[in-house]
């Protein structure tokens, strides 16, 4: 069979006054990666959404293998073989890996399960497809790339042909994003073929065939992925010449005080004592693996979870924030590493996203004050490069890298002393990441003092002052980060060397 | 196809009720006059009062199927402890606190206790039961000081003093959910209770808040009830709860928490309340009004779960 496997022609998509896809011509080989990129609300969700059946398009047309299909929605897309794996994952996470497979395609007698029968199916498909995972392992309890596997052989197993992965890596460490790669590819070259959206241009040109850049809902390109280059991608996504990644690293002054300080802090089972300090101005990250115990220290510094021991010290007074609000009381704040599940509340507007820790800060004479809110919140969304019709809109109606804005947004309303951001570039495109590292930079520069965790070994060397690297739980070293290397951090985050310049 | 959902989801019940307040105007002679209207508003001033704090409950996510338990036992505390010198105020505040406390403990035993509300309101609703059989001595409490009714009765601008309080119950509701702190809060824990702890939400007092609104607008509703019908007799009836469940879904607030509104509910009442003015007016049978009412619910619920699915 030659011709492409899917065929889009002038494909248009509005949402209310947002013309999210408009006119979109894509052709996608069979067996082939073919890559999305594009900056934040560049429509390329819609059109994964568009493929896989979960929305359908105002007008345009679409052909599997040269012929006209129409999708009323995802079951019907699954039934000619195309599916979407978005990026919160939709597996039930109490049960087993081969239950979660085959879940509404068990091999049955009457209402018995046969669970041989479905043992057998399993290892055929396994072995068919080069994907290994435990079939009896609780799916909950697997890590992210492991429960990806698992959507995937789900997908596989429903006869997919064409998977559409949005965003598959966002939240994925480095050697699991190998993991990954390696699995599409290996499917790839058995005949399936993979449509998949993501912000980290040179994962997307080390893994994709093609590559298709989108703006403000149209294309703008489709090329062989070996004709782009990291900078022909981003000035064809921004439509302007790239400037550099990160903003110059401005050093806090010699004298500055600390704010922060962590000492011996252990949380049993989490983290132990572990010891560190943030100054002034100072931009700290905390690095080191998936599953390294950051995103636990980073809670327990909020309020957001307890400690059993230790100490901390904010501006040289004793710490012991019993909830978030104490935290927000002693002008810590939070950005949190996930924005759909930690950070917002995705049926309210932007407005009330923004405002909703600091609401006294927009009532006049006890009453909410929707002028005063909406004003305030419109001015702080500019600032942090919302882009939305109006403060008033859904947050769930903005794109990802755009709902991740308005948590930053948030930390805007007052000046914190100590921010602290889980990943604060997750799902967020190049332009924008640019944006979110000269506002932190910029906040530094203020005085505030910040904490970022990061599995982002660019963003954290090129960001940090100083970095801190976790490994199981304890501080294993602390470097200068201007002189640090990838190298040495993943020496550290790997539990290596134990020799970096001894912690603080 | 998907927006017409969406708007007949956001605003389908308010023509609906238009709909039927034009159609029983046309086809129902007794329908549009002024005493009618004036009875349909005084005899849903307490399911309208109970049911705008119940909308807060469950728009924060919870359900409170005590609300029936607390309506019945309120004005029997009341009465028991007024005894001889009966007072309209005495017993309108009486009732108000046992609902208060009532609604307190609904709150700590499903803020603190982290149990499911319905399940948690389900038992402290038998508890509650237990006591009006209790207080009472299971026999119906009489008011003598018939000038009682005054409080419930009295025409202001030709509508009765339980209608008004209805109306400020409804203000002070829309105020609450709408233009303060707590409002937000209700619905950020209804929302996403993580995202709003992480926020700083205290969300264990928005829970316990919540709930003791609802007890205490079912304390008040029931007091109200007893002065006007002059009587007060224990019961293990839940019917309140299912009117006010029922408007508050009829007028399109999710139970899934996070998302609805006051008017919404006020619609709901009305709706409901027309519905059966309607089948009263021309004699159908209550059985098939019961019917009615039923389907009315499943399709408001049938409607929410769909727009929930057609949402990515
Ligand atoms: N359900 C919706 N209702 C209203 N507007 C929407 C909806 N979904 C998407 N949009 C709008 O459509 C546009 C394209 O969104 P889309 O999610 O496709 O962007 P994206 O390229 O995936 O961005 P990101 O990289 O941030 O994920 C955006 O402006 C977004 O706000
Ligand atoms: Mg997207």
């Amino acid at each position: 069979m030659s011709g492409p496997h899917l065929s889009c022609r002038g494909l248009s998509k509005r949402y209310g006054a947002t013309q999210a896809l408009a006119e979109v011509d894509l052709d996608v080989e069979r067996g082939s990666i073919h890559a999305l990129v594009g900056e934040n609300g560049a429509g390329k969700s819609t059109l994964g959404k568009i493929i896989a059946g979960v929305v359908q398009p105002d007008s345009g047309s679409m052909e599997l293998s040269g012929r006209p299909v129409h999708f009323g929605s995802p079951r019907q897309a699954l039934e000619a073989g195309v599916t979407i794996i978005a990026q919160e994952l939709s597996l039930v996470p109490e049960r087993s890996v081969l239950e979660n497979v085959f879940l509404g395609i068990e091999s049955s007698r009457g209402p018995w399960v046969l669970r041989q029968a479905l043992r057998r199916r399993f290892t055929e498909l396994t072995d068919s497809v080069g994907i290994y995972v435990d079939p009896t392992a609780i799916v909950g309890r697997l890590g992210v790339s492991d429960q990806q596997k698992v959507e995937i052989l789900r997908a596989l197993a429903r006869k997919a042909e064409l998977i559409v992965m949005d965003e598959p890596t966002a939240r994925l460490s480095k050697s699991e994003t190998h993991a990954l790669a390696a699995t599409m590819t290996a499917l790839a070259g058995r005949g399936t073929t993979f449509v998949f959206v993501s912000h980290f241009l040179d994962e997307v040109r080390g893994l994709a065939d093609t590559i298709t850049i989108m703006r403000d809902s149209r294309v703008v390109r489709t090329a062989p992925s070996a004709d782009e280059t990291h900078d022909s991608l981003i000035v064809a996504m921004t439509g302007r010449p790239l400037d550099m990644t990160f903003p110059f690293k401005i050093p806090p002054a010699p004298d500055a005080p600390v704010v922060l300080d962590v000492s011996g802090l252990t949380s049993a089972g989490r983290f132990a004592d572990v010891s560190f300090s943030v100054r002034k101005g100072e931009i700290v990250a905390l690095a080191g693996l998936v599953g390294a115990g950051r995103s636990d220290v980073a809670h327990a510094i909020y309020g957001a979870s307890s400690v059993d021991s230790g100490t901390m010290r904010i501006n040289d007074a004793e710490y012991r924030p019993s909830s978030p609000r104490s935290g927000l009381r002693a002008g810590v704040a939070l950005i949190p590493e996930s924005r759909k599940d930690q950070g917002l509340i995705l049926d309210r507007p932007v407005s009330d996203n923004v405002t909703l820790p600091y609401l006294r800060d927009v009532e006049r004479f006890g009453l909410i004050s929707v002028r005063a809110e909406d004003e305030v919140a419109e001015d702080r969304s500019a600032r942090a490069g919302v882009k939305t019709s109006s403060v008033e809109a859904n947050v769930r109606t903005l794109s990802g890298g755009n709902q991740q804005k308005v948590l930053f947004a948030r930390t805007l309303m007052r000046q914190p002393v100590l921010l602290v951001a889980d990943e604060p570039t997750r799902g967020v495109d190049v332009g924008a990441k640019r944006a979110i590292y000269d506002l932190i930079v910029d906040l530094a520069a203020q005085g505030m003092a910040v904490l970022v965790v990061s599995s982002e070994l660019e963003e954290v060397l090129g960001l940090a002052h100083r970095v801190v690297v976790m490994h199981e739980g304890r501080v294993v070293a602390s470097l200068d980060g201007f002189v640090a290397t990838e190298e040495s951090i993943m020496q550290a985050a790997f539990g290596l060397s134990g020799n970096g310049e001894s912690s603080a | 196809m998907n927006k017409v959902g969406a708007y007949a989801r956001n605003y389908g019940i308010v023509w609906a009720a238009l709909l039927l307040f034009l159609l029983l105007a046309i086809t129902t002679p007794a329908f549009l006059t002024v005493d009618n209207l004036r009875n349909i508003m005084d005899q849903q001033a307490v399911t309208l009062i109970v049911a705008v704090f119940a909308t807060i409950v469950l728009i924060s996510g919870g359900f409170d199927v005590s609300l029936s338990a607390v309506y019945i036992l309120a004005p029997l505390v009341a009465l028991r402890m007024m005894e001889s010198n009966q007072s309209g105020w005495i017993l309108m505040l009486v009732g108000t606190a046992v609902g208060v406390l009532c609604g307190l403990l609904n709150g700590f035993v499903v803020a603190k206790g982290r149990i499911n509300a319905f399940i948690a309101t389900l038992a402290t609703s038998l508890i509650i039961f237990g006591l009006a059989y209790l207080v009472s001595g299971g026999s119906i409490l009489r008011i003598t000081n018939v000038d009682m009714r005054a409080i419930a009765t009295t025409k202001i601008l030709g509508i009765t003093s339980a209608t008004w309080i209805a109306v400020v119950c409804v203000v002070v509701a829309m105020i609450l959910l709408e233009r303060t702190r707590f409002g937000r809060y209700v619905f950020a824990v209804g929302g996403n209770r993580e995202s709003a702890r992480l926020a700083g939400v205290p969300v264990d007092r928005v829970v316990i808040w919540a709930f003791t609104l609802a007890g205490l607008s079912a304390g008040l509703a029931g007091s109200l009830n007893a002065a006007r019908t002059l009587t007060a007799q224990a019961s293990d009836d839940f019917g309140l709860v299912f009117t006010v469940i029922a408007a508050v879904v009829v007028g399109g607030t999710s139970i899934a928490g996070g998302s609805g509104a006051i008017w919404r509910t006020v619609v709901g009442v009305f709706f409901i309340a027309l519905l059966g003015n309607g089948f009263n007016l021309n004699g159908i049978d209550p059985i098939v009004q019961r019917i009615v009412q039923g389907l009315v619910i499943l399709a408001a619920v049938g409607a929410d779960a769909w727009s929930r699915s057609q949402r990515e």
